[in-house]
């Protein structure tokens, strides 16, 4: 997926980043990928994520060797300016001045509190665009809760269809409110620069984590407010569907997911299998009788899958057209080889912490490249930024560092 | 701050032309997020329609392809056309839409498009501005491009099946607790998300280039894509993925998803000062101060004791209970809600998260806009079309096709 002699869709695009965590990070990853340049506001004070780890081995505590830093600030520039100081916070507001895009995810009224909130950055230039992420967004009572990633899970609802037949809710995988609603931010990003680009107009955009996580639980939302019908906790089960499920094959804590989706994959399951018996079986007749006895069916289809490998078992399964797969763990998908064969692991090379592989854009674009670069050193390019953006002559550099501005 | 708007806005992707052939939710929430603010969007049906029309939900369950609840919700601010992709007198119809169109999107099987005659390199050649973005299982090269795959499989494949239930939710029971989809389309919806920004992306390069692009997206792709923060230990350690409930995955005790008088809530007081803070907020009870809780190594050693404990004070306590606790004491603890409680908080009603949607007639909720725009805010400007509703209008009165 490298593919660096071709045009780059964001390539002029300057987006300045106050982000942390996970959110906003993982959202500016994708668009320096895809060709905008960002600048990392970081310092000493407040070192975004490269203290924590995994660091590379025997480098604990290596500013410029933490896997967390490495992974979400690739073809990213590290600027160290410490907002604390005004001279600092002043600096910051300069260099919004010269960008497209600024993205935050503090908690809602630090970048009022710094003198740099959109109303602010946007009397300097009206054409900005800004988006601020948070747990609940910029506005509304809960504006201020803070929120891990388990809480907005379990406030947007999603953890209301999480969870084992008839038990209690769970808390969905991955941390997934972060980089979900990190690329809503990117793709608010970009309709909003769609519009400037016709309208010379910026604006603000407010990006709650919940609202974001809410949107894969339309079904849910609508049945409850349609017919008043509260979420049941079905497993792996399918509303409508069966079989549809996650089943225990051969060997320890291994999983095949099979989604029998109509009745041409239901006679197609049942002869793979060898049970051509159960398409005259009365429970089993058609996807409501299925549906019913699904309790039975999931026990019979356990039957089978337990005495399987699990790669044979989707051979055959798919093979005989059955979308079925096996429940694969996320350090198996590093060597996963068709994510290799589409190019979508890269390997990077950083002159700290080495050669890593992380995963690049899910796509590939035949008239257009992707830029896999390394993560930025602590500070790499505060000169650079502030000389050529902003103009900074040397005295003033050498002022503002021996003052500790550049911290 | 703009919030979702009852007066149709014409948002900041309104002159982009669109066309939808889609079915599910991944090809048409791209569309969707598009339409939804300002693009005008296309969607292409077969003589049977959509396939969430046959899934609800509907009123009082009764099936209506004209009123499932996911269907309606799917395709606001689209225009429909019913269209045989396979019957070659729909050609100059499909030429049509395509040759004014910016974008096309589709996550029909590869296969299909190849017997309609609607491959991307075909239409690349046709048509050299049209953004074409197409969604598959698995992409369409590599070994596995011809594999079935949908919601369910792509996401047990993509790691996060794996890794459900998640932090601090772990499981505490490997056998019986598989791993877990939840009852919605995770992956789909991820995998819209993800071709709409691909399609922006690619949009804003034809700015510059005057080219077309033929966008490739893998759905298993997307979601593995996700899973940044759980693959940063595999590739800077090499280790690998434990899904049990211990400290070596959850890190610092306690930090856990316990049971309450009414519901469950997270409590974690991952530093000496937060358990200090938790302490005082239980009233400082006996077995908090003993030693075998004293220090972050003591109180990893014996969090099961400490679960337990915890458990038992939770119990005695509703989840808005220790929510006040939390804020008190500037813990982070929060409760479960449950999708009613969530919509009936003010705090919801406030950023209009849900609006009003017809369903057959009736009124009920919908999820509103992904995030607000201040300037271009999220509108709806039509529901979704009935089947075929627009053929004479788009098709006949647009594109001047005879019926």
């Amino acid at each position: 997926m490298t593919t660096n002699s071709k045009p780059l869709p964001l390539e002029g695009v300057r987006v300045l980043d106050l982000g942390q965590f996970i959110a906003i990070p993982f959202c500016t990853l994708w668009l320096s990928w895809l060709g905008a340049e960002v600048i990392v506001i970081e310092s000493r004070r407040r070192l975004t994520s490269r203290t924590a780890p995994p660091f590379a081995p025997g480098m604990q505590g290596n500013l410029d060797a933490s896997g967390y830093f490495n992974l979400l600030y690739s073809a990213k520039k590290s600027c160290t300016v410490d907002m604390t100081t005004a001279a600092g916070r002043e600096l910051v507001r300069r260099l919004a001045g010269v960008c497209d895009i600024m993205v935050d995810n503090f908690s809602t009224g630090v970048l009022e509190k710094l003198g740099l909130g959109y109303d602010t950055i946007a009397r300097g230039n009206p054409s900005i665009i800004m988006v601020s992420n948070g747990a609940f967004g910029r506005i509304g009572e809960l504006r201020n809760a803070r929120g891990l990633h388990s809480a907005v899970n379990l406030f947007s609802g999603v953890a209301d269809v999480t969870g084992y037949a008839d038990g209690h809710p769970r808390i969905l995988g991955g941390v997934l409110p972060d980089p979900l609603s990190g690329t809503y931010s990117g793709f608010a990003a970009m309709a909003a620069l769609y519009h400037r680009g016709r309208t010379g107009k910026g604006q603000f955009v407010d990006v709650a984590m919940y609202e974001a996580m809410l949107t894969m639980i339309p079904e849910a939302v609508i049945d409850l407010t349609l017919n008043d019908v509260d979420p049941k906790r079905i497993g792996n089960r399918d509303r409508v569907h069966a079989p549809h499920g996650i089943y225990r094959c051969r060997g320890e804590d291994t999983w095949i997911a099979i989604s029998v989706t109509d009745e041409a994959k239901w006679t197609a399951f049942c002869g793979a299998i060898g049970q051509a018996g159960w398409l005259v079986d009365a429970r089993f007749t058609d996807a409501a009788n299925r549906q019913r006895n699904v309790a039975a069916l999931d026990l019979a289809v356990e039957g089978w899958t337990r005495g399987v490998d699990v790669h044979a078992a989707t051979d055959l399964l798919q093979a005989a057209g059955v979308p079925a797969g096996p429940v694969l763990r996320v350090d198996e998908l590093l060597d996963n080889e068709q994510l290799q064969a589409l190019g979508a692991v890269v390997t990077i090379d950083h002159p700290v912490a080495g050669a890593r592989r992380q995963m690049g854009l899910p796509w590939t674009m035949d008239s257009l490249g992707a830029d896999y670069r390394r993560a930025p050193l602590l500070g790499e390019h505060t000169r650079e930024v502030l000389t050529e953006l902003l103009g900074v002559s040397d005295a003033d550099y050498a002022k503002f560092e021996a003052d500790g501005v550049l911290n | 701050m703009q919030r979702p708007s009852q007066e149709p806005q014409a948002g900041p992707l309104a002159g982009l032309t669109v066309v939808e052939l889609g079915d599910g939710t991944a090809g048409p929430y791209a569309a969707k997020m598009l339409g939804d603010f300002g693009a005008d969007v296309v969607k292409i049906e077969g003589l049977e329609g959509d396939s969430t029309r046959r899934r609800g939900p509907f009123p009082d369950g009764h099936p209506d392809p004209e009123a499932s609840g996911l269907f309606l919700y799917l395709n606001i601010n689209k225009f429909g056309v019913k269209l045989d992709i396979d019957d070659l007198t729909s050609r100059p119809a499909i030429d049509s839409l395509l040759a004014s169109a910016d974008v096309l999107i589709t996550n029909l099987p590869t296969r299909r498009l190849q017997k309609a005659d609607l491959e991307p390199a075909t239409l690349r050649e046709r048509y050299p501005r049209l953004i074409i973005t197409t969604i598959t299982p698995f992409g369409r090269t590599g070994p596995w491009a011809d594999r079935l795959g949908d919601e369910l499989v792509t996401y047990a494949m993509g790691g996060i099946g794996y890794s459900t239930p998640g932090m601090p939710d772990a499981s505490d029971d490997l056998y019986r607790e598989p791993p877990l989809h939840p009852d919605c389309f995770v992956a789909e919806t991820i995998t819209g998300l993800s071709a709409a920004s691909a399609t922006m992306a690619a949009l804003l390069g034809r700015e510059r280039t005057q080219d077309g692009c033929h966008v490739d997206l893998s759905q298993h792709a997307t979601i593995v894509a996700m899973q940044i923060r759980d693959s940063m230990s595999s590739s800077y350690a090499g280790e690998r993925y434990n899904r049990l409930l211990n400290p070596i995955t959850i890190g610092r005790m306690p930090n856990f998803y316990l049971p309450c008088k009414d519901g469950y809530a997270t409590i974690a007081a991952p530093m000496d000062i937060h358990w200090a803070r938790l302490v005082e907020a239980m009233g400082s009870p006996a077995w908090a101060l003993s030693a075998d809780f004293s220090t972050p190594t003591a109180r990893t050693a014996n969090w099961i004791a400490l679960r337990v404990n915890l458990i038992d004070w939770t119990m005695t306590l509703t989840g808005d209970e220790l929510y006040v606790l939390a804020e008190k004491y500037q813990l982070p603890i929060f409760p479960f809600y449950s999708i009613r409680k969530m919509a009936n908080t003010a705090h919801a009603r406030e950023r209009r998260t849900l609006v009003d949607i017809d369903v057959g007639g009736r009124r009920a909720a919908m999820p509103a806009a992904p995030f607000l725009m201040r300037e271009t805010p999220w509108s709806m400007r039509r529901p979704a079309p009935r089947l075929g509703e627009h053929n004479s209008a788009i098709l006949h009165e647009r594109h001047g096709i005879a019926s």
